[in-house]
């Protein structure tokens, strides 16, 4: 069971996305409300898989990937996002992340996503 | 077996092999039979030089004779003798057996015995001729001298000795001619069967090649014929783009239309773009096809980041008139094995399509209004909207807050914590599907994207900021009061509520005849039996608008009993019920002038799958949505306007008409309704309307 954390900064969110994905047999060891928490939580749980919101205070989730990242490089980073601005989402993805979910999104969206996310990390 | 597969290279790797083997043996052959030769030939000059030696000893012979006569010594003739005859009998042994003697140069040279049965016959006669003479010549010695008998034997010996030796070694010379002359021959053979076999493998390497050439060239020639069809014939935009943002050689035709150049082979993609869209979206384009190639990029789970998935260019056509267009490019991995090479790129122009679309969103919207944020409200939990409301109310404050601040700090600040509020309250709202909120939030967003990243932003940049705001200070409050007026009746729709207080009846009023005559009336129609019982307070001591709005609710709620809760007579009996369907209506007054109204049939109730498919069939809800709404708000769909269980429409019921009017009428008195309904037992309204205000008045 892989260890999954959230980053969002709406707690509605948060919980949208924990409701779905703690079906998805993900199991979560942590919600953050802002980068700087996402950061945190990383050091101590260790998630496999992290969705990130880039819009959030104290830490935007570019430098939280870009961290993130830098701790360990094997992570899986889905950015779940409002699509406002589609070169900053790209920069999520230029600094490590490898999906992009568009936001509202349904949770068949989300996880169909999750399931493309981790894909080929079972075997590669 | 090799460790590698010669895979379409075998023939070519076999037919060499045989080319080196070939020419290795006729090479091998040509120099061992050009050694033999070489041999023969030292073999004839030796036989000769045996001629030569058999005269010279003839003649020392002689000589050896004529100084014996004279008794005059000979020893220089002896040497010479015995010279010439060691020199011929050395020769002739190795001739026979092989071995050494004096090359003609005076130095030992090795020589094979010479293998030929007519040569070693004559050499055999040679010996049996030469051998007596030899033994005489031993015996004659160096000393130089001899009697002249002795002498005179020597020399008659020598003469016959000669001639015979001249005769044999002639043959033997000639036999060596013939030996060296057949090996001559089989070398040309060897040489003229060499080339011809190399010739050969050579037209068969060559044939081979030719042959796959042109089956190869056919395949190339019958795929190249078909990707130009594809290519002349497709109405999209195709074409391969490489890492270096080159388009390939081949494009298909319509491209040029499309993209609106020709020229477009080998050329620089980005160069295309820029006269058609923003810098911005240019980089964003650079760094998305720059991003595709990256392998560890899930392809699926970027292609809403597509910055050309809808690109709106403008043309000029002279005369100052110009026209939009939109293009719609799609990018595709195309891998060689695990690696990405080049990207399918599919352009297509769209601009029907868009316009199409914007036709169809503005008359949605004009057809949404109020049934669609009522819609929306209602799939959303009362709990998540009650803390979004807040959290969205808070929000616009604390950007109103920034907007007034004046104390000064730092504007980048300023835009970017307004930035954020926005976006989250923009997610969140979307989250909950709230799109009339989410909407005018994204406007806001856009604005202060525009303004973010901008050095020098005055006051007046803030003014869309601030209209905005205002629109959703606006919008919030309307979707404030909608929500209060939905929980009005939505309130708590409950399990069965208590049972009224019964007070005794006083004469029943009299427009509970006209609501007894009225429920006949509608069963008769539908075939129903019903029996109306009142309870409660004469009406005519409410409030005029009460008395009428009490009428008006309870004359809908007999219609709508009638026609969806009583079943047949039939029916009632099978479910032990007795055969008239039996409603009782209650009326009190509240202590504050206000009424509260008690509805309750004992019919089938609320089937909460019919309201279901009702409202799926109205439109109101898609199938989905209907499947997960719970359980309270479905029966709260009664109240929607256009919802009806009937499936045909008649006098009664089936337009859907009906309770929304009840929910109206409530909700203008702000008044509250609850529904309690147990399937196949009852369903039960309770009505609770405040005093009016133009009550108050009259009191």
């Amino acid at each position: 069971m892989k260890k999954l954390m959230i980053a969002d900064d709406s707690n509605i969110v948060r919980s949208k996305i924990a409701r779905a994905l703690g079906q998805h047999g993900l199991h979560i060891v942590g919600l953050a409300a802002n980068g700087r928490e996402a950061l945190e939580l990383f050091k101590s749980a260790r998630p496999e898989v992290v969705t990130m919101d880039l819009t959030m205070p104290e830490m935007d989730g570019i430098e939280c990937i870009r961290k993130i990242r830098a701790l360990d490089p094997r992570v899986r980073i889905l950015v779940v996002s409002a699509l406002s601005d589609k070169a900053t989402a790209i920069q999520a993805l230029k600094e490590g992340a490898q999906g992009f979910l568009d936001k509202p999104f349904t949770e068949a969206e989300l996880s169909d996503a999750i399931g493309e996310l981790l894909e080929d990390s079972n075997h590669g | 077996m090799l460790g590698f597969d010669l895979g379409k290279y075998r023939t070519i790797v076999i037919s060499i092999a045989l080319f080196l083997v070939l020419d290795l043996g006729v090479l091998v052959l040509n120099f061992v039979i050009s050694s033999e030769i070489d041999k023969d030939a030292v073999n004839i000059n030796l036989a000769g030089r045996q001629r030569m030696l058999s005269q010279r000893m003839a003649k020392t012979a002689l000589q050896v004779e004529a100084r014996a006569v004279q008794s005059v010594p000979f020893e220089k003739e002896a040497e010479e003798l015995q010279a010439a005859h060691s020199t011929f009998d050395s020769t002739l042994n190795a001739f026979i057996a092989g071995g050494a003697t004096l090359s003609g140069a005076g130095s030992e040279i090795r020589i094979d015995r010479i293998d030929d049965a007519k040569a070693q016959a004559i050499l055999g006669e040679a010996r049996a001729l030469w051998t007596p003479f030899s033994t005489q010549v031993r015996a004659l010695g160096d000393k130089g001298t001899a009697t002249p008998e002795a002498a005179a034997t020597l020399a008659r010996q020598a003469e016959n000795v000669n001639l015979g030796l001249l005769k044999l070694m002639n043959d033997l010379t000639t036999r060596s001619e013939q030996l060296s002359s057949d090996k001559a021959t089989t070398l040309r053979l060897v040489q003229v069967g060499g080339i011809t076999l190399a010739t050969v493998n050579f037209l068969i390497i060559l044939f081979h090649f030719l042959r796959h050439l042109r089956e190869s060239d056919r395949l190339v020639e019958r795929a190249k014929r078909e990707t130009d069809n594809i290519l002349r014939t497709t109405q999209e935009g195709l074409f391969l783009l490489d890492d270096r943002f080159a388009i390939g050689s081949q494009h298909s035709r319509a491209l040029g239309g499309i993209i609106g150049t020709e020229q477009l082979a080998e050329q620089d993609f980005l160069g295309i773009l820029r006269p058609m869209v923003t810098q911005k979206t240019l980089d964003t384009t650079r760094e998305y096809i720059e991003l595709l190639f990256k392998p560890e990029i899930k392809e699926k789970l970027v292609g809403s980041l597509n910055p050309l998935s809808h690109v709106e260019i403008h043309q000029a056509h002279g005369a100052g008139e110009t026209s939009t267009r939109y293009l719609q490019f799609g990018f595709n991995r195309v891998r060689d094995e695990s690696r990405i090479t080049h990207l399918l790129v599919t352009a297509n122009d769209i601009t029907r399509r868009v316009k199409l679309e914007q036709e169809l969103k503005a008359t949605e919207e004009r057809a949404r209004g109020q049934m669609g944020m009522l819609v929306e409200i209602l799939q959303v939990d009362p709990s998540d909207m009650h803390r979004f409301l807040q959290a969205a109310n808070e929000g616009l404050h604390h950007i109103n807050g920034q907007l007034m601040d004046q104390s000064g700090g730092k504007t980048e600040q300023k835009i970017n914590a307004i930035y954020r509020i926005t976006h989250r309250l923009k997610g969140d709202a979307g989250a909950l599907g709230l799109s009339i909120l989410a909407e005018p939030f994204h406007e806001l967003e856009e604005v202060l994207s525009g303004l973010r990243g901008r050095s020098n932003v005055s006051g007046e940049d803030f003014l869309p900021v601030t209209v905005q705001l205002k629109a959703l200070f606006e919008q919030l409050e309307t979707v404030g009061s909608a929500v209060n007026r939905i929980g009005q009746v939505r309130g708590v729709v409950t399990v069965e509520p208590p049972r009224p207080r019964v007070e005794t009846a006083e004469t029943p009023p009299r427009v509970v005849g006209l609501w007894q005559s009225f429920a006949m009336q509608i069963a008769e129609r539908q075939q129903r039996k019903v029996e109306l019982i009142y309870s409660g307070i004469d009406l005519e001591r409410l409030a005029p608008v009460l008395q009428d709005s009490v009428n008006g609710i309870v004359t809908q709620f007999l219609r709508n009993s009638v026609v969806h809760g009583i079943e047949s007579p039939a029916e009632r009996r099978q479910r032990g019920k007795p055969e008239a369907g039996r409603i009782a209506v209650y009326v009190s007054q509240r202590d504050d002038g206000g009424a509260d109204l008690s509805f309750r049939d004992d019919g089938q109730g609320l089937s909460i799958a019919k309201l279901r498919d009702a409202a799926v069939r109205a439109g109101k809800l898609t199938a989905e949505e209907a499947a997960t709404l719970d359980q309270r708000r479905i029966v709260a769909l009664i109240f929607e306007p256009g919802i009806s269980t009937r499936e045909t429409a008649d006098e009664d019921a089936g337009r859907g008409a009906g309770l929304d009017v009840v929910k109206d009428m409530i909700t203008t008195l702000g008044g509250t309704v609850r529904i309690g309904s147990t399937p196949g037992e009852y369903c039960h309204f309770r009505v609770s309307l405040p005093a009016q205000p133009e009550q108050l008045l009259a009191a």
